[in-house]
């Protein structure tokens, strides 16, 4: 497929590699001439200056006949108006932008732009998958590898609406104390029933802190 | 009636000024500070009628009053994100009265037929010179 990039940056240089070894014709267009020449000992003859928002410069760089035109550069507005003008006046069957700004995304999709992939997502996803799933927890070392920890009952949680008697805590761990949503303490018996954003204030072994924390979020 | 213009060059300035002299409520952005003076003393000092920024930004916009603007003007001197800003104040704002400038004539063709008001300078200005040339 004939792939045209625009932007040669970071991510314009390994994106074109990537593609070169897939087999793909690819050609760049960059905005500053030594990145250019820096490009083309890299690559060969397959990048040009420009601003390739300009129409005269995607002509040149063979938009017309492009599979796929991909914008790369860091600034929305230029990588925007490029897929646009390949799309309207070059017919260019796919386009796909990179954007920087996550409100643009929706903007840039209603516009026509075939794909948008957003830098700040991709971050916050792969942040996010690092991040265990439950809700937050507070937690203090104590004595005797023990942790005392405040965990809040979230949404979904399989101990809602449970007694405390019927929940299969770790090993050595004590619950002991629950504050309810309004800040008030709750009276602690086997009897005490958790509702939803419940405090549990416990002391847990350091090694079952994880396993606490599975038990009144997810269930097991 | 609300009205935003984005960008204060000599453009920009005009619009803002001839608008605020009829009456209307005119917010003027622009990214230099020192743009704001060739406005008339009495717009520039009046509170919230300047902002510092490009103006491409949801945030931005908000702060400027996009939500209850009749009419947004980008006409800024880059072509590119006054196409964005103006794209943003028509699809997500839905802002009624929408002109954008676009100093490529290719392009401002294009953004006419995909429904943005555009104006090209160039094309006006070569019209108008053109004319006088050869009336």
């Amino acid at each position: 497929m004939y792939i045209v990039v625009i932007g040669g940056g970071r991510v314009g240089f390994f994106l074109t590699r990537a593609l070169f070894n897939a087999g793909h014709e690819v050609f760049i267009i960059e905005r500053n001439s030594r990145r250019v020449d820096e490009l083309v000992q890299h690559f060969g003859n397959v990048a040009i200056k420009g601003d390739g928002s300009e129409p005269i410069i995607q002509m040149e760089a063979g938009v017309a006949r492009a599979d796929i035109l991909i914008a790369t550069t860091g600034a929305d507005e230029d990588n925007l108006a490029a897929c646009q003008l390949a799309k309207h006046r070059f017919n260019v069957p796919k386009t796909v932008t990179l954007i920087n700004s996550p409100e643009d995304e929706r903007l840039f999709e209603l516009l026509g732009v075939d794909v948008v992939v957003s830098s700040t997502q991709l971050l916050l996803g792969a942040i996010e998958e690092e991040l265990p799933a439950h809700s937050p927890a507070h937690v203090l070392p104590v004595r005797g590898n023990r942790e005392a920890a405040t965990i809040e009952v979230p949404q979904g949680s399989p101990v809602i609406g449970k007694r405390l008697s019927a929940i299969e805590l770790p090993p050595d761990t004590y619950v002991v104390a629950i504050v309810d949503r309004d800040g008030q303490l709750k009276a602690l018996n086997n009897d005490t029933q958790l509702e939803l954003h419940d405090e549990i204030v416990a002391v847990t072994a350091t090694d079952q802190a994880e396993a606490l924390l599975e038990v009144l979020s997810n269930g097991r | 009636m609300n009205i935003i213009v984005m960008g204060c060059g000599r453009i920009g300035t005009q619009i803002a000024t001839s608008l605020w002299q009829e009456g209307h409520r005119v917010t003027v952005l622009d990214t230099v500070p020192e743009s704001f003076l060739s406005l008339p003393k009495e717009l520039r000092e009046t509170e919230g009628a300047t902002i510092v920024c490009d103006g491409i930004l949801e945030e931005e916009l908000i702060d400027a009053g996009i939500e209850g603007a009749d009419v947004f003007v980008a006409v800024s001197n880059r072509d590119n994100r006054n196409a964005l800003a103006a794209q943003r104040a028509k699809h997500i704002f839905n802002v009624p009265n929408v002109v954008c400038r676009v100093g490529d004539i290719e392009r401002q063709e294009m953004y006419n037929k995909l429904g943005l008001s555009a104006i090209s300078p160039t094309k006006i200005t070569s019209a108008l010179i053109l004319e006088a040339v050869f009336p």
